[in-house]
């Protein structure tokens, strides 16, 4: 399924927009049904399944201003938890009645992966961001080695129905990681496919299971998988597994694209050194030292984002933080949530950090 | 002017006296959670009530004749306290950022847009950034009288404040306006400071402002009722005016009672955080009056703690004002509070008093930092 082009609303929506704020008509008419919003798109939790042993399958009901997603891609979930919206992206299989499923693991210490296993009521509503990411299928008969490790068989589970809904054009080879057999999400559509469709192999690899435990992405021979030099290969799974897998097949494959999920940042980091920090706006990359605020190590570098007061208080300067954990050089609280506002006059760098800029 | 006898500060006691304020920053900031969320979607939803039963008691005493003067108050009153609710509790402090923690686009701080003639952004520069950050220094804090007014003997007088009994009326009444050309410094056009261009640049977001607010308040509604259009955009006329009273009743209270003081531009050079913190302490006044008060205040009724923490949700103030009361009494530092009827007649009193000229009597400066 491609991204839907955004439809032209019709014209009781189009002057709603030019007469009245979103705050306004969202607040009269989510008292009627929380999901009529103005422009947000939101999704109401329809059902929850039990996937593995540690995690669950939601399915969402987008509104209608949601845009569709093309297959392997991502979605930023905003799931509000005690009074904080959360934002958290998941990659979603279509459904066939347009409902938006996602399989959520239990990450240990993960507020909102706990929350949506085991908290989460039927009927909450969630935000939900456009649609990214570049795990796209352009030719559909290329042949294909899908590698996956934990959660990363999500964007592969879109992938594989996608094609399977096309008659799997092309050879297709999915090596599936996880530590333990019931770990394993989808096994018994997986499976099925495997059998529908000649062109599919499946490979269910279980590393810390029984006498002989299946070998790592990086001691893999992938000997059984035909003309591997004519292969895209597609990798999603955490920063580690993505990186073996890289270095695996590099030169072996005629195309390499992976997307990494990070894990939970460290609250604990070091006070001195340096950190890369990507600002997204300009697409640079600078070297920060930790024990300096970020605009003080900004300006040094030559940018000059907008500030004011410089000691906390007027928040001209707040920015998000995309990913990566920052210091409060007031408090030394650290923070590593992504996708939140940080006052760039009173924040260190903890880590490597993305900063909306 | 000031009566108060504050205890001189070592550089060392204004180090440890803001280490203890920081303490209450750091400790209210980790407690942080879904009971100020609750609260400030409870301001929202008190907001919208407000104001869609004003505008229907409006429309209903405009129908109803024999309704009309009841509802004509009840709407006007009931509208009244939507904006006050809306511009203080709401706008002001979620413009502060005092929500951002919540990542809800409709509370974020550097885009909400308040129901009010003057621009978020041009609030956001005059008031965070420069009220909040040179709090009462002469000539970097532009709400000393708003450039308008003298407040204190230190501002320079000139025959012109003979006026201002009169005029602190029609900017009272006028408020929103004049909050909305605040940033525009029409007074550096005048005496030639400044391009006639660089002010219709300035001008054009706000006229933008402007004309949607006069749309929404003075023409749509009004023109809803028909041929009982004169009823309602009465009612939205004076329902702005209570506001502008009342915002500039609070806030004028907030800095310029009889125990506020100013500051020369020197004391912002190297200035230490205890120092600062002492400087908003001097220069706030608070209000007391439990917790309608502190609503209807937007708990501006909690100045001094304001700005102290202007990006703490507003709703902490009431509990953190004891700790803070404590500290300045161990400190010997005057906490300046009292009923609204006293510090506004302070004000008053300032504002009749320095029409005329007037003298500093102390030397200030020396005093805070011994």
């Amino acid at each position: 399924m491609s991204a839907l082009p955004t439809p032209k609303p019709r014209w009781p929506l189009r002057l709603a927009r030019r007469a009245v704020s979103p705050a306004l008509f969202d607040f009269w008419a989510t008292r009627f049904n929380p999901l009529w919003t103005l422009e947000q798109p939101l999704a109401r939790l329809v059902s929850r399944t039990s996937a593995s042993r540690d995690a669950v399958t939601l399915v969402l009901r987008p509104n209608a201003h949601w845009a569709g997603i093309r297959a392997g891609q991502h979605v930023s979930v905003g799931v509000t938890i005690g009074g904080r919206r959360l934002i958290r992206s998941y990659s979603p299989t279509v459904l066939d009645d347009g409902n938006l499923a996602i399989t959520v693991k239990a990450i240990p210490g993960g507020v909102v992966s706990q929350h949506l296993v085991r908290d989460a009521r039927i009927g909450e509503v969630v935000s939900l961001d456009a649609a990214f990411g570049d795990m796209t299928l352009d030719e559909a008969d290329a042949p294909l080695l899908l590698l996956a490790a934990g959660s990363g068989i999500t964007p592969m589970r879109a992938l594989l129905r996608d094609l399977a809904a096309q008659g799997m054009p092309g050879n297709v080879d999915l090596f599936y990681w996880a530590r333990h057999h019931d770990e394993f999400c989808f096994t018994g559509e997986l499976k099925a496919l495997a059998a529908a469709h000649p062109r599919l192999r499946v490979h269910f690899l279980a590393t810390r299971e029984g006498d002989a435990p299946a070998a790592r992405v990086d001691a893999m021979s992938f000997d059984t998988v035909t003309a591997l030099h004519e292969r895209r290969a597609v990798a999603c799974g955490p920063a580690g597994f993505v990186e073996a897998a890289r270095s695996r097949l590099r030169g072996t494959v005629a195309r390499f694209d992976a997307e990494a999920f990070s894990l939970p940042a460290p609250t604990a980091v070091d006070e001195a050194g340096d950190v890369e920090v990507y600002l997204t706006r300009s697409g640079r990359t600078l070297t920060l030292s930790r024990n300096q605020s970020l605009l003080e190590g900004l300006e040094a570098q030559g940018v000059r984002p907008a500030h004011g007061c410089r000691m906390g208080i007027c928040n001209s300067c707040a920015c998000e933080r995309q990913s990566g954990t920052t210091r409060h050089l007031l408090t030394g609280d650290r923070s590593s949530e992504p996708s939140t506002q940080v006052r760039l006059c009173v924040s260190a760098p903890g880590t490597d950090l993305i900063l909306d800029l | 002017m000031s009566h108060t006898r504050n205890r001189p500060l070592s550089a060392a006691d204004l180090d440890a006296f803001g280490e203890e304020l920081d303490a209450i920053r750091a400790r209210v900031q980790a407690d942080i959670g879904p009971r100020d969320a609750r609260y400030i979607r409870r301001v929202v939803a008190g907001v919208r009530w407000t104001g869609v039963t004003g505008r229907a008691l409006l429309f209903l005493g405009a129908f109803v004749h024999a309704t009309l003067v009841p509802a004509w108050i009840l709407g006007t009153l009931l509208l009244a306290l939507s904006k006050i609710l809306e511009n203080m509790e709401l706008g002001h402090n979620v413009m502060h950022g005092q929500y951002d923690w919540m990542n809800d686009p409709k509370l974020n701080g550097k885009t909400y847009e308040w129901d009010i003639v003057a621009t978020g952004d041009n609030w956001r520069k005059t008031h965070n950034v420069q009220h909040h950050t040179y709090t009462n220094v002469r000539g970097m804090d532009d709400d000393i009288g708003y450039g308008l007014l003298r407040i204190f003997p230190e501002q320079r007088w000139r025959p012109f404040y003979l006026m201002q009994p009169l005029i602190a009326v029609v900017f009272a009444l006028l408020f929103q306006w004049g909050v909305a050309l605040q940033d525009l410094r029409i007074g550096r056009w005048l005496a030639g400071r400044m391009q006639p261009g660089e002010l219709r640049e300035a001008f054009r977001p706000v006229m933008r402002k402007v004309g949607k607010q006069v749309l929404k308040d003075y023409i749509v509604f009004p023109l809803l009722a028909g041929p009982f259009f004169l009823p309602v955009l009465l009612g939205n006329v004076v329902a702005n005016g209570i506001r502008n009273l009342w915002t500039y009743t609070v806030i004028f209270c907030g800095h310029f009672t009889a125990n506020a003081e100013i500051f020369p531009k020197e004391v912002v050079q190297n200035e230490s955080r205890g120092h600062w913190y002492l400087r908003q302490l001097r220069g706030s006044s608070n209000l007391t009056g439990g917790k309608l008060m502190n609503v209807l205040t937007g708990n501006l009724s909690h100045q001094i703690e304001h700005h102290f923490y202007p990006d703490l949700p507003a709703n902490r103030y009431a509990e953190i004002a004891v700790d803070v009361k404590r500290i300045c009494v161990r400190y010997g530092q005057h906490y300046n509070t009292g009923s609204m009827p006293r510090q506004f007649g302070q004000v008053i009193w300032r504002i009749l008093r320095h029409a005329l000229p007037s003298r500093p009597r102390v030397l200030r400066t020396g005093e805070a930092i011994a």
